[in-house]
């Protein structure tokens, strides 16, 4: 079957792994062939750790890599009033299936690639 | 005063200077990190800066893609403004990616058995970049003023950069070609240093350099 297979991963259920083990656990499902989607985003040193990993796990011929994308929030401050942006939503997904990616402020549209076919999320 | 009492009286004025400058932190030796995603001209600046202050080029540029596979190191570079001094060493990094296709490179006339080997080298070369950033004391953040900025890779940088506490410079490169948007980088990183060049053609170096001995001084 040529299907693809979504991750949705809470936060809390991220929360009570260390960053070496949150890491291991994208990594092992993008591999895969999975889309993993988090709630929540990633620290920078797990995002530095992220890429760190990903170029060891990269096969040339069957896994080039990892793309990520974000979608933003706006962060909860002391009486409502905030400019800064959180991250929402984090999209992990293999560089050979993630392709033309439409991201704008509030919405993120992608077209996988699944070999002849094609998948469409929004 | 007598000599001896001459001599002490400057030792002591050392020691207090070190002990001052430990704490400013000036003891510690500058080191400048170049980086950027691939193909963003870092080695094109290196070259530039090194040419401008030594008087000889750092590393091999090319339109490939992910040329510098290595960290190249130049030590001792000094560039002056204003009567102000800055010493420090250029680091210049492969360039950071979250994939790498060696397809890629087989439009450059690469032999798939170049462009397999070039993909592994640039995988450890980003390793190597990523590992880096624990020993700058500075960054200047090469962005090609001709793409989008807000890049996976361009955003983990700048995130670890703030972490960490270390002092940087957003470079909008290529400002030369047409298609060049710097203003879009400075929108999109309002709250930092955003200084728009042509490292190719040394245009606006100057105004760099000046961010530099601001920020890393």
């Amino acid at each position: 079957m040529n299907g693809l297979k979504m991750d949705f991963l809470s936060s809390d259920a991220l929360s009570t792994h260390t960053s070496m083990e949150k890491i291991s656990m994208i990594v092992e499902r993008v591999k895969g062939g999975n889309l993993v989607v988090i709630e929540g985003g990633l620290s920078p040193g797990e995002e530095a750790e992220l890429i760190e990993t990903t170029m060891r796990e990269i096969d040339i011929e069957n896994f080039m890599g990892i793309d990520i994308y974000t979608l933003e929030k706006d962060k909860k401050a002391l009486f409502g009033i905030s400019k800064k942006k959180a991250v929402g939503l984090t999209i992990i997904g293999p560089a050979n299936i993630m392709k033309d990616v439409n991201k704008q402020s509030n919405f993120l549209s992608m077209i996988a690639n699944l070999g002849d076919s094609g998948a469409s999320m929004h | 005063m007598n000599l001896a009492k001459y001599i002490k009286s400057d030792k002591m004025q050392n020691i207090f200077r070190r002990f001052l400058n430990k704490l400013l932190g000036k003891d510690k030796k500058l080191k400048i990190g170049l980086y950027g995603h691939p193909n963003s001209g870092k080695t094109t600046l290196a070259n530039t800066m090194t040419n401008d202050w030594i008087g000889k080029p750092l590393g091999l540029s090319s339109e490939i893609p992910h040329e510098t596979r290595k960290v190249y190191k130049q030590e001792h570079v000094s560039v002056k403004h204003n009567g102000v001094e800055l010493d420090f060493d250029i680091i210049d990094t492969p360039g950071i990616a979250t994939k790498i296709d060696y397809k890629n490179f087989l439009q450059f006339g690469l032999s798939e058995t170049e462009a397999k080997e070039r993909a592994k080298e640039a995988t450890k070369g980003i390793i190597e970049a990523i590992k880096w950033l624990d020993d700058v004391t500075g960054v200047i953040l090469v962005v090609d003023a001709t793409k989008d900025p807000l890049t996976q890779a361009n955003i983990t940088i700048i995130g670890n950069l703030e972490a960490r506490k270390i002092p940087f410079v957003i470079v909008a490169n290529k400002i030369d070609l047409p298609e060049a948007t710097p203003e879009r980088i400075t929108s999109v990183f309002p709250q930092h240093t955003v200084v728009p060049i042509s490292a190719l053609h040394g245009e606006n170096t100057e105004n760099l350099y000046e961010a530099m001995i601001k920020r890393f001084h």
